[in-house]
């Protein structure tokens, strides 16, 4: 049990608020754009990881509990 | 006393210069979602879209929502300017070498030079007990932030706001149009020609800066041309020194009339960057961004023509309760906030990140050395359309 993470980088513009809130699970990449950094989120950031995804105006992170 | 309704409730007709409006725009927006799907601007009664859905949908459709108009009356431009008056695909392409310059730790090392500035700033006026917010703070700090960051002499700042000033703000009557365009295209004439003269310099004697990067890029195989420089520096330029200002300017503005959410952040620094954001959202400095349409779109159940000039008008989006829980509650805390002050799509604002460090410190160093403070009694607030910057914002505090 735990939560995973999906980016679809379509979407993704470069707001960075996933890397600033949550930046334990996502990174940036030279141009800003969110990088994954671990798929399988841990207990202790999932929190953080929900917040993340709830603040990109894009909507492209999808959060998956499996 | 009684007051005309705005939007009219009759024709959805917004008066989006009204200075009660700008300066309070917030129960105009939740009146113009609960009525109007798609309003009607009192320029040229264009179409507004405001509902979060609609605002969001036309910002990533570019191929319906364009972006390549004839600004030339309004911004004194010879040329669309690059990026923001072109469309993906040519656009991307654009943003891919700009995007690595503004990337959020390019930013973040202009941050300590930044806090010294606004220090100083502060030294100026802490004991007097008072301040012209604009002039003396929100103006000055994102100005020498943006010289820094393009590699030009401070001393330029004053021609730089004269510049800016001569687009955005034309010293003539407000009411003479032609004047006014006329002004904007001699200031245009200077900005190309200031910028013109920077490029010739830095091709012959590059340094570590914005204009010798554009001068080095390689874009697609090619080095960008003069002309394609200047269409970036035109827009830096109008788009990096005015939304600052009008941010700084709208958060103090708040922060000041409503001291129970000010001492919130007093009392928690930590929350300052959540309230940076939030404050994004309810102010919404860039309250309208332009669009033209490139095909016909049906938005509820109004039909838009191809050719149309409709305005996207953040700011309601930014209050839809659909999208925000309690959306007319400024609250710091929230933890849901996907605002669209920074725009959407492929336009997000390239300068996001350096306005946020900019915005997160100065509130920082301010509420620091000035907890408290209020607006002076008796000022009337005058707010700019468009671009919400605080003209005229007298505080007082204690000294
Ligand atoms: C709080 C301050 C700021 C706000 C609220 C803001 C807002 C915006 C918005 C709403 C857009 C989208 C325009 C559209 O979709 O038509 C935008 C685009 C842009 N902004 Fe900002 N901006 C801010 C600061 C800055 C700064 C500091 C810079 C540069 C130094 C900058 C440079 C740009 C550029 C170049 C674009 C065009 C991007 C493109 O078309 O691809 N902005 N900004
Ligand atoms: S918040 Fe969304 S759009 Fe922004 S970088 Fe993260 S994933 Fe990309």
């Amino acid at each position: 049990m735990g939560v995973t993470v999906k980016l679809d980088h379509a979407k993704c513009v470069g707001h960075g608020r996933c890397y600033e809130l949550a930046p334990e699970v996502f990174g940036e990449d030279e141009r800003g754009h969110c990088t994954i950094l671990v798929e399988c989120v841990p207990p202790e950031h999932e929190k953080a990881a929900l917040i993340a995804a709830a603040n990109c105006p894009e909507d492209a992170i999808k959060l998956a509990r499996s | 006393m009684e007051q005309k309704e705005n939007p009219c409730p009759h024709t959805g007709v917004l008066n989006i210069i009204d200075p009660e409006y700008t300066a309070h725009p917030q129960p105009a927006y939740a009146r113009v979602l609960a009525n109007h799907r798609v309003a009607k601007s009192i320029a040229m009664h264009s179409p507004i879209l405001s509902r979060y859905e609609d605002v969001v949908f036309a910002l990533r459709h570019p191929e319906i929502f364009s972006s390549e108009m004839d600004m030339q009356v309004l911004l004194g431009t010879k040329r669309p300017m690059i990026p923001q008056q072109i469309d993906p695909p040519r656009q991307t392409r654009y943003r891919k070498i700009l995007d690595l310059r503004f990337s959020r730790p390019r930013m973040q090392a202009l941050e300590p030079e930044l806090r010294r500035h606004a220090q100083q700033l502060i030294d100026g006026f802490v004991e007097r007990g008072e301040c012209e917010f604009d002039q003396e703070f929100a103006v000055p700090l994102p100005c020498a932030a943006f010289l820094t960051l393009m590699g030009l002499p401070q001393e330029e700042l004053d021609l730089f706001l004269e510049l800016k000033n001569g687009i955005i703000r034309p010293p003539v009557d407000p009411m003479d149009m032609i004047a006014a365009t006329e002004f904007r295209m001699k200031t245009g004439e200077r900005i190309y020609a200031y910028f013109e003269k920077a490029i010739a310099d830095r091709r012959a004697r590059p340094q570590d800066d914005m204009v010798t990067y554009l001068t080095t890029v390689d874009f697609d195989g090619r080095p960008l041309s003069d002309e394609e420089i200047l269409d970036i520096c035109y827009l830096l330029l109008l788009g990096g020194l005015d939304t600052v200002t009008a941010t700084l300017g709208c958060s103090m503005a708040y922060l000041a009339s409503n001291p129970e959410q000010r001492r919130k952040l007093v009392a928690k620094p930590e929350l300052i960057p959540n309230a940076v954001e939030e404050l994004l959202r309810w102010e919404t400095p860039v309250s309208l961004v332009p669009r033209v349409l490139k095909q016909n779109v049906t938005i509820g159940d109004v039909e838009l023509r191809e050719g149309a000039l409709v305005n996207i008008l953040l700011g309601a989006a930014n209050v839809d309760p659909a999208e925000f829980p309690d959306a007319m509650n400024v609250d710091f805390e929230r933890e849901n906030n996907r605002h669209i002050s920074f725009g959407a799509g492929a336009h997000r604002c390239l300068g996001s990140h350096l306005a946020r460090m900019e915005l997160r410190a100065a509130l920082e160093e301010w509420h620091k050395r000035i907890p408290e403070y209020q607006i002076k009694p008796g000022a009337v607030p005058n707010v700019s359309p468009g671009i919400r910057e605080q003209l005229y914002l007298p505080l007082v505090w204690s000294a």
